[in-house]
């Protein structure tokens, strides 16, 4: 699985994980609530654009990321326009982008490892209710090895029905998806029990 | 709610259930042209299949690995990005939305069947993630909430027929691997002696 993230080593890249997520979704929801008029978003998307840059990014990551956007933009754009005046619905659409953007820069400048690290970090005053952030960690773990043993099962169905002639369909897919996978899980549970895992 | 070794395996098996069915290509849905996702039917399915809080603990570490940068989800999406933009409701809604769906499916550690199944699909699958999506997409796209709610039943048909699927693969489940659906229910003998003839 490759991961979003881009290495690199310019300051944004150095900036810890857990401070990043939280200035990040301060910001969106500042420029959200506030950034109404297009001189606002204007300048907002100028600093992420700044910000791109000063990650050591060049203008074709940017285009890149935002083709990635075009089916947010396609779909805000067209419920915008029915029922809005256009100046308005591009303004909204603009701010979306932004913001969209903004975040996506967090996640291309932070180590997915640090950003695990920082989840469970802070899960830490969920403990008083109960939820173990070690758990939480550990079950992540193994939900990252797990995804290609189930994508191996999704392909090795969807090759046996093609074989068979049968025609590719949801139900007849995950049916049997679902009880190759959920054996899996509890021949792992056996396994973690058999460990003395607890 | 306390999860033993044996839970927190399936946990990690729906998280990476949800992840793959996110994955282009994997599922055949609509020629893959669209960006309808059948994440959605996973969402139901971990309800359904793992009951209130264990799907919900499915939804919730599939979630934060895509917050931690990994592209899970359909399209090859992921990082903070999306829970900035306008689907991120329809997100958070995932968790209630399973929760809702095994509440219902599982009510009093009943074994599922049809009527209570398809009504958790419904409610926890569509009704609830709606409510909980519709009125964060407003607030991001500062569309009104009553233009934001009437676009979002473009996706409604699509949801409905998700659900039926849903419906479906359970009650298929139930039939062909009751151990699936774990201690919660009680596995009669009748669901036993139906899974060892088949």
């Amino acid at each position: 699985m490759i991961a979003l993230y881009r290495p690199g080593t310019s300051p944004l890249h150095r900036l810890p994980a857990g401070p990043k997520l939280i200035a990040l979704m301060l910001l969106a929801i500042a420029i959200t609530v506030f950034a109404s008029n297009a001189w606002y978003i204007a300048g907002a998307s100028a600093l992420v654009v700044a910000g791109y840059f000063a990650a050591g990014f060049g203008p074709l990551e940017i285009l890149r990321q935002l083709w990635t956007l075009r089916w947010i933009v396609a779909v805000t754009l067209i419920t915008q326009v029915i029922f809005l005046p256009l100046p308005v619905a591009a303004t909204n659409t603009g701010r979306v982008v932004t913001v969209v953007m903004l975040a996506t820069l967090v996640t291309l400048t932070t180590r997915t490892s640090a950003l695990l690290d920082a989840v469970e970090r802070g899960l830490g005053p969920l403990r008083r209710i109960g939820v173990d952030p070690a758990r939480v960690g550990l079950v992540m773990a193994m939900t990252i090895t797990v995804v290609p043993v189930i994508a191996g099962y999704a392909a090795s169905i969807r090759d046996a029905q093609r074989a068979r002639g049968a025609k590719p369909r949801l139900r007849i897919l995950v049916m049997p998806l679902l009880v190759m996978s959920l054996k899996h899980a509890d021949e792992l549970g056996d396994a973690l029990v058999a460990r003395g895992a607890e | 709610m306390k999860f033993d070794v044996r839970d927190l395996a399936r946990i990690a098996v729906f998280a990476a259930i949800i992840a793959v069915l996110g994955i282009p290509g994997a599922i055949p849905i609509f020629g893959n042209a669209v960006p309808i996702t059948a994440q959605t039917l996973g969402i139901m399915l971990a309800g359904a299949v793992l009951g209130a809080w264990r799907g919900a603990a499915a939804v919730v570490v599939f979630l934060l690995l895509v917050l931690v940068g990994l592209p899970l989800l359909s399209g090859g999406h992921g990082g903070a990005g999306v829970f900035v933009g306008p689907s991120a409701g329809y997100l958070f809604g995932w968790i209630l939305g399973a929760f809702v769906t095994g509440a219902i499916v599982h009510a009093g550690h009943r074994r599922p069947t049809w009527w209570r199944t398809a009504l958790g699909c419904v409610v926890g699958g569509i009704l609830v993630i709606y409510a909980v999506g519709v009125p964060v997409q407003a607030f991001v796209t500062h569309l009104p909430l009553g233009a934001t709610a009437l676009s979002s039943t473009v996706f409604l048909p699509g949801d409905l027929i998700k659900a039926v699927v849903a419906t479906l693969i359970t009650m298929g489940l139930w039939r062909a691997y009751p151990r699936a659906f774990g201690d919660q229910v009680r596995v009669t003998p009748a669901a036993k002696v139906d899974a060892t003839v088949r």
